[in-house]
């Protein structure tokens, strides 16, 4: 297990690399600068700010140097917000995205795998049939039509709930973006859920649990519910990178303050050390995320190990 | 045999199924009566459909909700039908437990073995942890599982299949039940593995007196080991009594025609005397080129059906570590077709990262040669390389060393457009004959394929007149020309299957486990049309199975596989009548006959140790552990020809590798 753990571990560095050098030159490749304004700047200011970033040397000597403070756990300055390194912005709005993301992640695995086995219990029946209609409304409605109605409909209508705004971290505040966040999530993992454990409930090891006299819990708990993980499992790794990508627009409607905003504004003027930063980190995180699932696989079923 | 009521241990009256499904409603099981007594063993065989496996689950409340279950099944004193599931729980796995077809996906996957075998101890006693792990000890060495503490630990799949059935059998017995339904509990394993498990059962039986209803297809294994047999067709039983009475004096038509289905392999009694009088030159394992003393027997051992006639003269064996000799049957070397040579096929394996890579070797320097017009049959059981050795020869898969040879062209340096020729020339039959057929085509358009390619002349009408004469002549009805596969039974799909490969007049048909997933009769129907078409075409067959006596209906020489390399190669007569080498020796013994005064009557061969893994170089010794010690681990045991056609490797004596006594 700990060997696997440490296979797959070794198997991120080069999707690593692969990942950061195709970002690198991909942004490269887009025309105009951080210092390409609607005012052109004189000439000699533009080459000491291109010495200054480095810009002035070849493409390839950049990306050298830029692996090598990478490596050191350095993600480079702005080249727009000069006072602030891109690390420091990051971990300012790395708080917030990380209750709003997290909490939606727990929130729809909770609900979705609750969800899930309900249905599949009672398949084809009322209690089923709703859950499939909640879960169809959370997959064909997009988040940017999902947030403004709810907004509506609890901020100013009913007037329960903010309709933005981090509000010092209130519950009330993370309310409507996490559910806003979490409802896709919660949707296609109740699917999954449900599909999966009707398979395995038809499976030849349930009918010898059965055949052995074992309760229902028991075969539902001991028996059923692992490999009825396995493909929700499987499904959190994209799972998180929806969660953090969604997060951009979540974080924009809602005005909170989380990396999404800054990603966005630093996309829109060409910074070109905090866009690759941000990337690099969701990257990292991504990868992580995937590496945990993978050991998480691995726990579930036993054949994985081996392989 | 008479039973006595009061010994009734379950007694179903009058039993129906019906399932609910989208076509309306589905009669599984019409009316069946089935009694067992304690210490009886009752078959129940039927091919696939018949409901035979359905009675039994439905008695155990184990089928799925769309089933609806009338009659009565009475178990010591209750309708089990009648039972709650809380009720029947205390009887499932405690007084009536069962054993399933596939030791694979019948054991939970996550759980390990000891995990799996405490809880029935644990649901139906309620005994400490150290009392259910003691007893779940007892019983895997019981039905004799080596380091059995060890396997408790371990998970389903990291067992062998024989080992996996094992524990079934183990976890069905631990609260020692009144009856033990055991659903095909063998047809997923190697002969030699169902004849252990088979024995097992039966002395299971013997010793605790459990009633057993064995559920299966197999006459063999009915004549093995039941006292009365209930033969099933579409939910009803057309024949019941003692396995006797089945066997020689069979009623209705339909046990006639499945008892005439099975292949049986006969040797004729003189035959058999000459094998015995052949051990006396067992005394010594044979070097290469020893020639042993011909056994007083006639000049040609071979049979008239075998084209293979012993006229050539005995070829010198070729260099060492090389398999092949000149084994073709023919003294005319023109009729020779196809001639292999130390042909190799090796698989890197990784294991991880930095694990050292392994070699599987797959295929192990095997030869051999064809004659126009004959059939060889390859044996082996599972993971003996005998499907790879049919894709290296058709270059499916690219050998890695040694010659094919095919009418004077060496296949393995021909380019892509001259392999192309040749694969009009040789084609092959899979196994699973709706998996190998492509689902998003119509039958009729998987058939006029090969036309396309091989004859690009032809236009439309005329490739569907070429397919429709030749689906008359494999036996389907034109109508199913526009079907798809899955429309299709198991039966017709083989002879698309057939069809398909015959379509450009191949002169080799390879048949790799071609009727190994049909049932009995259908087996029998698509053997006799393998025949009847080689007759036609003149076609040189392959014929690869597990099964020992699909092979000896079919071939008239037969090369036994172990491992990637060949233990003995022999025209099939002579095959049976004398086998020379342990392995093959014991093949022949573990194979069921569906005679029971015969298969009763017989003493098998045990062999020490399990079936090894091609991954273990050293396991190609296993015949020969007498020279362990001098020989290179990777040595193949060398071929030499002890009787005239007759090539065997080199082994130790039987009698050394026997089984040690009470240690089986």
């Amino acid at each position: 297990m700990l060997n696997y753990a440490f296979r797959r571990l070794l198997s991120t560095i080069p999707v690593l690399w692969i990942a950061i050098t195709a970002c690198f030159f991909v942004l490269r490749l887009a025309p105009g600068g951080p210092f390409d304004g609607e005012r052109p700047l004189p000439e000699a200011i533009k080459q000491n700010l291109a010495a200054h970033y480095n810009l002035d040397k070849s493409l390839f000597e950049q990306y050298i140097i830029y692996l090598g403070n990478l490596l050191q756990g350095d993600l480079g300055p702005s080249f727009i917000n000069q006072d602030f390194s891109v690390a420091e912005q990051l971990l300012v709005g790395l708080p917030y995205t990380l209750i709003i993301g997290g909490v939606a992640f727990f929130l729809s695995i909770v609900l979705g795998i609750t969800a899930g086995i309900l249905g599949s219990v009672y398949r084809n029946r009322f209690p089923d049939y709703l859950i499939g209609m909640v879960v169809l409304s959370g997959l064909v409605l997009p988040n940017f039509l999902v947030a403004p109605v709810l907004q509506l409909f609890f901020g100013l209508k009913l007037e329960w709930l903010p309709v933005g705004g981090w509000g010092g971290g209130a519950v009330s505040h993370i309310v409507l973006p996490v559910v806003v966040l979490a409802l896709p999530h919660v949707a296609r993992i109740s699917r999954l859920t449900r599909g999966a454990m009707i398979e395995v409930m038809h499976s030849n090891f349930i009918r010898t649990a059965r055949s052995k006299g074992l309760g229902s819990a028991s075969i539902v708990w001991r028996h059923a519910l692992k490999p009825t993980l396995t493909p929700v499992v499987s499904y959190l790794g994209p799972a998180a990178s929806y969660l953090l990508t969604g997060s951009l627009v979540v974080e924009t409607i809602f005005g909170l303050p989380g990396i999404g905003r800054y990603f966005i504004n630093a996309a829109l003027n060409r910074d070109y050390g905090m866009v690759l930063g941000t990337v690099v980190f969701y990257m990292i995180l991504i990868v992580v995320l995937n590496l945990i699932v993978d050991i998480l696989y691995a726990w579930l079923d036993p054949r994985v190990r081996s392989r | 045999m008479m039973q006595n009521v009061d010994d009734r241990v379950l007694d179903i009256r009058n039993l129906h199924v019906r399932f609910q499904t989208n076509d309306g409603t589905v009669e599984a099981v019409r009316g069946v009566d089935a009694q067992v007594s304690a210490g009886e063993c009752l078959g129940v065989v039927g091919e696939s459909g018949s409901g035979k496996s359905q009675t039994f689950l439905a008695a155990m409340g184990l089928l799925a909700s769309n089933a609806t279950v009338t009659g009565r099944v009475q178990f010591q004193g209750q309708n089990l039908l009648d039972l709650s599931v809380r009720e029947l729980n205390r009887i499932r796995g405690s007084r009536i437990s069962m054993i399933f077809q596939d030791p694979l996906t019948a054991l939970t996957p996550h759980l390990r073995i000891g995990a799996q075998m405490r809880e029935v101890l644990q649901t139906h006693q309620h005994i400490s942890d150290r009392d259910a792990q003691q007893r779940c000890l007892q019983w895997l060495e019981n039905v004799r599982i080596p380091e059995a503490a060890h396997r408790l630990k371990q998970y389903p799949h990291e067992l062998s299949g024989g080992m996996r059935q094992r524990v079934m059998i183990a976890m069905a017995m631990l609260c020692e039940p009144e009856l033990l339904i055991a659903d095909e509990p063998t047809t997923a394993l190697d002969v030699t593995i169902q004849a252990e498990i088979l024995d097992l059962m039966d002395e299971l039986r013997r010793d605790h007196g459990t009633a057993v209803v064995l559920i299966t297809h197999d006459m063999g294994v009915v004549a093995r080991m039941c006292d009365r047999v209930q033969v099933m067709r579409h939910g009803e039983y057309v024949e019941q009594g003692s396995c006797e009475e089945v066997f020689y004096g069979a009623q209705h038509d339909y046990t006639k025609m499945l008892l005439d289905s099975v292949p049986r392999i006969y040797v004729a009694p003189e035959q058999i005397v000459t094998a015995d009088k052949s051990e006396a030159d067992e005394v010594a394992p044979l070097r290469q080129g020893a020639q042993p003393v011909s056994p007083a027997s006639p000049a040609s051992p071979a049979s008239p059906a075998s084209p293979a006639s012993p006229a050539s003269p005995a070829s010198p064996a070729s260099p060492a570590n090389d398999q092949s000799v000149s084994t073709t049957g023919s003294s005319n070397p023109a009729e020779t077709i196809l001639r292999v040579r130390d042909l190799r096929v090796t698989f890197p394996v990784h294991s991880g990262w930095f694990a050292r890579k392994r070699t599987l070797r797959a295929v192990d320097g095997i030869g051999f040669d064809l004659a126009a017009g004959e059939t060889l049959g390859i044996v082996g059981e599972s993971g003996s390389g005998k499907s790879t050795l049919a894709r290296a020869i058709l270059q499916l898969i690219e050998p890695t060393d040694g010659q094919v040879n095919w009418q004077g062209k060496e296949l393995t340096v021909l380019g892509r457009r001259e392999l192309q020729k040749f694969r009009q020339n040789a084609q092959i039959v899979f196994q699973d004959p709706l998996a190998s057929l492509n689902p998003s085509m119509t039958v009729g358009d998987s058939m006029a394929e090969p036309l396309k390619i091989f004859e690009p002349g032809l236009d439309r009408q005329a490739r569907t007149r070429r397919v429709a004469s030749m689906m008359e002549r494999v036996g389907l009805p034109y109508t199913l020309i526009n079907r798809y596969p899955h429309e299709l039974s198991g039966g017709q799909n083989q002879r698309v299957g057939i069809a398909r490969a015959m379509m450009s007049r191949p002169q080799l048909l390879i048949c790799d486990e071609a009727v190994s997933a049909l049932d009995v009769s259908i087996q029998a129907q698509i053997l006799a049309l393998l025949k009847d078409l080689q007759q036609e075409f003149g076609l040189s067959l392959i014929f690869i199975s597990h099964d020992l006596s699909v092979v000896w209906e079919v071939s008239s020489r037969i090369l036994v596989m172990y491992l990637g390399s060949v233990v003995e190669l022999a025209s099939r007569d002579d095959l049976f009548a004398r086998p020379q080498h342990p392995y093959t020796r014991q093949l022949v013994s573990a194979v069921p006959v569906p005679d029971p005064k015969v298969e009763r009557a017989r003493s098998r061969i045990k062999l020490q140790g399990e079936l090894a893994s091609p991954m273990d170089a050293g396991a190609r010794l296993r015949f020969l552990p007498s020279r362990r010690a001098q020989l290179p681990t990777d040595h193949v045991p060398l071929l030499s020809e002890r009787f005239p056609n007759h090539f065997v490797a080199e082994h130790d004596p039987l009698e050394s590798l026997l089984q040690p006594q009470g240690a089986e």
